[in-house]
């Protein structure tokens, strides 16, 4: 047995031991604990891009933990679903990937930016343990284990949130966080329970073959529904967001970015896999679009008035999950209609998934550079900034590179995705496009306005002495960048291998489910 | 009738946690109120594995036991969600107390520096 | 690998921007061939135009800060900031409040 079919095990396995092995490193001292907190992040990366090419060359991957078939046969004959499961499928290892490459730009950066503080061994673990959730929801093919895994990343990212436990904007910002985290927590246990009591199972692959369109189903699809589009940020069940985002350390919010990512997955994967074709009615599609709306607008409107760079670029993260919202909602609303599926269908949902890769990378970057400033100047506020160009010129233009990404300016990808949903959505109703340009226009105000008030202007005496931040962190801020210059200059190559595979992973219900039982007939998962 | 009763139960310990959480001011009384959400959750999953008169969910390879047992599942995500929850309790009771050392106060309506 | 993006609609073709780009940069740098010749760093040319007052030293009194950019759009738009900002109260039990509220408003709209 060849030690790449464990790759879905090892993608948990691999950042769970890195938690637990990171406080003894401790004792070995800085060198020792930024050493493995390297280590740990290369390696689960390049995991990540093993199983990502795993997954597009061989179709759905099905691992069954610590055994060999998923059902166990009672003597009675009786077949039972009961181990835990893992599919991954294209999309889910296109999340996999992205994740693991915003949580190696934050963690590299995170080695030189934390390097003042202490107790970070115990920040690596709990980076680690979030990391560990990410994951978890991103490869489990099970609904309770989603619960568990998202309860990890959730509880760890709490700790992160509030890691700079000496201020007490962080610590309100955690708990609030935590508040409507464990509350929404709650409720998508209380769907699983709902689904449960109704099928038995809490396999997703059964439940999507099995499920009907009844009151039970309804409500359970509401509180997954909501439950997890207030993890990603949506209005108007944002507000923890700008507070969270721009109190967590730069680092842990570029990976925060990845995890709400990966409830937007659970999202979809509850939306396109589990309900798919039996959602009969336009109004949960609708809902989802009307929420991206809502979250676009007021998320960008509000974007343009905060006076800190954290909170501003929060609440653009607010705005850009509307987008993927939109897309997505769309990609639904045409879900069980070919020809609409054909004539817009598609290209909302290559859109909308489009959009995840280029809003976590630059969204990402942005984070890190707003945390470079800070490292910088000691300061949040941007009425205190100016004239940082001249100090940090690499800074400057990592973060020009991620703002003229994110406003969608040529040749940048952030418009490639936002052309794609503009067009579709234009089919649906033009009005939502409208909206959706009218976003991108207060986006690039914003973003010119960061860019004016930090790095242009004339030189402030205060910040004479202020040095280009350290290596590391532009080493990890140079990742992203990367990323996106890549993602900017070959768009064919990136919708063909990267999106395409993984839209229609999600608009094809049926194959996630076959695999399964296939995996089942022949008596063998792995 | 009376088998409903659990889940009159459950929808009462919501209802009041839900307004726990929205009306109540100290942080340590929405702590309770979501400790009691938390409690309504679980008690709903045990209560839709429970079937009347049945056994322990034990059931060896050799056979025999009871024809009708509980259902194992309940009872297993309950566990996990009683762990859970007592973990997010812990830290959010540790946040209350780290928050009332630097605002002085455990009033919500004091503890908002981040707004708008 | 160099082909266009096609969005159903039209099309995104990232090349021939960055041919638009070569092409308006080097118009730039020859129209700014075309200018003065006599300029010299260092000496009053570059000096700041400051209403013919004496030019603060520290940019501290110079630059306009954050809090002033866009003054004339959020002016225009008092009523809805003033509504917009009044509700990100920042109070923990009004985020949780939301989220129920949503909750059931969803709700009322699949099951009713």
């Amino acid at each position: 047995m060849n030690w790449l079919d464990h790759l879905p095990a090892l993608m948990l396995a691999v950042p769970l031991f890195g938690a637990f092995i990171a406080p003894l490193t401790a004792w070995g001292g800085k060198g020792l604990r930024n050493a493995w907190f390297l280590l740990v992040s290369v390696v689960f990366s390049v995991l990540a891009i093993l199983l990502w090419s795993r997954v597009g060359a061989a179709g759905p991957l099905i691992y069954v933990m610590g055994g060999q078939g998923w059902n166990i046969a009672l003597p009675s004959g009786i077949s039972i679903p009961v181990r835990i499961l893992m599919e991954i499928d294209a999309f889910s290892a296109f999340m996999v990937l992205l994740g693991a490459v915003a949580s190696l730009a934050g963690a590299v950066f995170s080695v030189a930016y934390m390097d003042r503080f202490s107790g970070m061994e115990k920040f690596v673990a709990l980076y680690f343990l979030m990391v560990t959730g990410m994951f978890g929801m991103e490869v489990t093919g099970d609904f309770f284990n989603f619960f568990v895994f998202l309860e990890i990343s959730s509880v760890a990212s709490f700790g992160l949130v509030a890691f700079w436990r000496d201020r007490g904007e962080a610590l309100e910002a955690a708990f609030k966080y935590m508040l409507v985290s464990s509350l929404g927590a709650m409720m998508v246990l209380l769907a699983v329970a709902f689904l449960y009591s109704r099928y038995n199972v809490v396999n997703m692959a059964t439940l999507g073959k099995v499920i009907e369109w009844g009151m039970v189903e309804k409500t359970a699809l509401v509180l997954f529904l909501t439950a997890l589009a207030m993890k990603c940020g949506s209005v108007p069940m944002h507000m923890w967001m700008p507070d969270a985002y721009a109190e967590a350390p730069a680092g842990v919010t570029c990976a925060l970015i990845a995890v709400s990512q990966a409830s937007l997955y659970g999202l979809f994967r509850v939306c396109f896999t589990i309900y798919g074709a039996f959602m009969g009615s336009p109004v949960i599609p609708w809902v989802i679009i009307i929420l991206g709306i809502l979250s676009m607008f007021i998320g960008v409107s509000m974007a343009v008035i905060q006076k800190e760079v954290g909170r501003l670029i929060a609440y653009h993260s607010v705005s850009q999950v509307g987008y993927m919202l939109l897309g997505f909602g769309v990609g639904l609303l045409a879900l069980g209609d070919a020809r609409a599926m054909a004539d817009y269908g598609f290209t909302a949902l290559k859109g909308g998934v489009f959009h995840i890769v280029n809003y976590t990378m630059y969204k990402g970057l942005l984070f890190l550079a707003a945390g470079a400033l800070f490292y910088a100047t000691g300061s949040r506020n941007l009425n205190e900034m100016g004239g940082l160009a001249r100090r940090m010129p690499k800074t400057m233009v990592l973060f020009m590179i991620a703002a003229a990404a994110i406003a969608g300016l040529p040749p940048f990808n952030g418009f490639v995705s936002k052309l794609l949903i503009y067009e579709s959505s234009f089919a649906v109703h033009p009005i939502l496009a409208v909206f959706a340009m009218v976003t991108s226009v207060l986006t690039l105000a914003s973003f010119v306005k960061i860019f004016q008030t930090a790095f242009l202007g004339p030189e402030l005496k205060k910040f004479a002495g202020v040095k280009e931040v350290p290596g590391a962190m532009l080493v990890g801020m140079t990742v992203l960048a990367v990323a996106i210059i890549g993602l900017s200059l070959f768009p064919t190559w990136s919708l063909n291998n990267l999106v395409e595979p993984a839209a229609k992973a999600l608009m094809d219900q049926t194959s996630y489910i076959g695999a399964v039982f296939a995996a089942a007939a022949t008596g063998g998962g792995l | 009738m009376i088998g409903n009763f659990p889940y009159l139960v459950v929808g009462i310990l919501f209802v009041m946690g839900f307004i726990g959480l929205v009306f109540e001011r100290n942080l340590v009384k929405i702590a309770i109120a979501m400790s009691v959400i938390e409690a309504a959750t679980n008690l709903f999953i045990i209560t839709l594995g429970y079937r009347t008169g049945g056994s322990i969910p034990v059931w060896t390879m050799a056979g025999g036991g009871s024809s009708r047992m509980v259902l194992p599942t309940p009872q297993a995500l309950t566990l996990t969600a009683i762990v859970i929850g007592l973990a997010t309790t812990a830290l959010m009771l540790s946040f209350i107390m780290m928050i009332y050392r630097h605002y002085g106060s455990l009033d919500v309506r004091d503890i908002r520096r981040l707004r708008g | 690998m160099w082909t266009k993006v096609l969005t159903g609609f039209g099309y995104w073709d990232v090349y021939s921007w960055l041919a638009f780009f070569v092409i308006a940069g080097g118009m730039v740098f020859f129209i700014r061939s075309l200018g003065r010749k006599d300029y010299r760093q260092g000496t009053e040319q570059d000096e700041i135009f400051y209403g013919s007052n004496p030019v603060p030293e520290d940019g501290e009194d110079l630059k306009v800060p954050a809090s002033s950019a866009y003054w004339g759009y959020t002016q225009a738009l008092k009523p809805f900031y003033e509504g917009l900002v009044g509700l990100h109260t920042g109070l923990a039990t009004d985020y949780a409040g939301w989220y129920i509220l949503v909750t059931a408003f969803v709700a009322l709209l699949i099951l009713v």
